[in-house]
C-alpha cells in the first residue's frame, strides 16, 4: 500500500462514483429507464445528488493538481490521472465540465426557469450515452489491467512445498 | 497494487457494471413506448422524490405544527447559546492559562 500513487487512487475512486451516479441517473431519465432502480427515483434522486458533489469535489481537486503542475512547469505524464492535456483525458475533462456545468443548471434552475433546465437535461443525458461509449472503448484499450495475475514459479514451488 | 486478486475483482466488477449499464440503455431505449403501468410508477417515484426535495421537507413542516414549534424554539435560543459556549470556553481557557503559568 505504500506505493500507491495519488493519481491512481483518485482515478479509481472517480470511476466508482462515476458508475454510481450513471446507474442512479439512468433510473431518473424516463418511465421507460425506471426499471433500473425498480422506480425508486426518490432513492435514485438522493444518491444523485449526493455523489455529485463528491464528484464535483474530486474533479475540482483533480483540475487544481493539474494547475499546480503546470504552474511549476512539471512535464511528467500522470498515466492514471483522470484529466490531462491530451487522449482520452482531455476527452474526460471536457466531458466533465460539461456534466458539471450542465448538473448546476439542473440543480439551481429546477423551480424557476424550466427551458433552461430542459436544455442542460437534453445535453446531460445525452452526453451521458456517448460517455458511457467511451467508457467501454477505454475498457477495451486498457483490457490488459483485467487480466488475472499468474502466478509466479516461486510462489508455484512454495505452494507446492506447502501441500 | 494491480496484481492483488481482490483489486482485480473489483475492477471486473466495475468493468461490467458499465457494460451493464450500455446493456440497459439499449433495452430501454429500444423497448416500445412505456405502458401504463410503467408511467404510473415513474410517476409515483417521482412524487418521493419530491417529498424527499426542499420543497417536500418544508411542506412537511407546515403541517406537523409541534416540529415548526421546536424549529422556532431550537432557532431562538441557537445564537445566545453559541455566545454563551464563546464566553465559556475563553474564560476556561483564561483561568487554565494562568494557572500552566503560575
Amino acid at each position: 500500500m505504500k506505493n500507491v500513487r495519488f493519481d491512481f487512487i483518485i482515478h479509481w475512486l472517480w470511476t466508482i462514483v462515476f458508475a454510481l451516479l450513471v446507474l442512479s441517473g439512468l433510473a431518473m431519465v424516463g418511465a421507460k429507464y425506471g426499471w433500473i432502480l425498480n422506480y425508486d427515483i426518490a432513492s435514485a434522486d438522493y444518491i444523485h445528488r449526493l455523489l455529485a458533489a463528491v464528484y464535483v469535489m474530486l474533479t475540482f481537486i483533480s483540475v487544481a493538481i493539474e494547475v499546480i503542475r503546470g504552474i511549476k512547469g512539471d512535464d511528467k505524464k500522470l498515466t492514471w490521472f483522470i484529466i490531462g492535456k491530451s487522449g482520452y483525458q482531455l476527452f474526460t475533462f471536457i466531458t466533465t465540465l460539461i456534466f458539471i456545468i450542465t448538473g448546476v443548471i439542473i440543480w439551481v434552475c429546477m423551480d424557476s426557469n424550466i427551458a433552461a433546465v430542459s436544455f442542460a437535461l437534453y445535453i446531460h443525458e445525452k452526453l451521458t450515452y456517448i460517455v458511457i461509449a467511451s467508457v467501454i472503448w477505454h475498457i477495451y484499450v486498457k483490457c490488459h489491467a483485467l487480466l488475472w495475475p499468474k502466478k509466479t514459479e516461486a510462489k508455484k514451488n512454495s505452494m507446492e512445498a506447502g501441500k | 497494487m494491480m496484481q492483488k486478486p481482490w483489486f482485480k475483482l473489483v475492477i471486473w466488477i466495475l468493468a461490467t457494471s458499465f457494460f451493464f449499464m450500455a446493456s440497459s440503455i439499449i433495452i430501454s431505449h429500444l423497448s416500445p413506448g412505456p405502458t401504463e403501468h410503467q408511467s404510473m410508477r415513474y410517476m409515483e417515484g417521482m412524487m418521493g422524490a419530491m417529498h424527499n426535495s426542499l420543497m417536500g421537507l418544508s411542506m412537511t413542516i407546515e403541517e406537523d405544527f409541534d416540529l415548526k414549534r421546536l424549529i422556532i424554539n431550537a432557532s431562538a435560543i441557537t445564537i445566545p447559546l453559541i455566545c454563551i459556549s464563546i464566553i465559556l470556553g475563553l474564560y476556561i481557557r483564561l483561568i487554565r492559562g494562568k494557572r500552566n503559568a503560575g
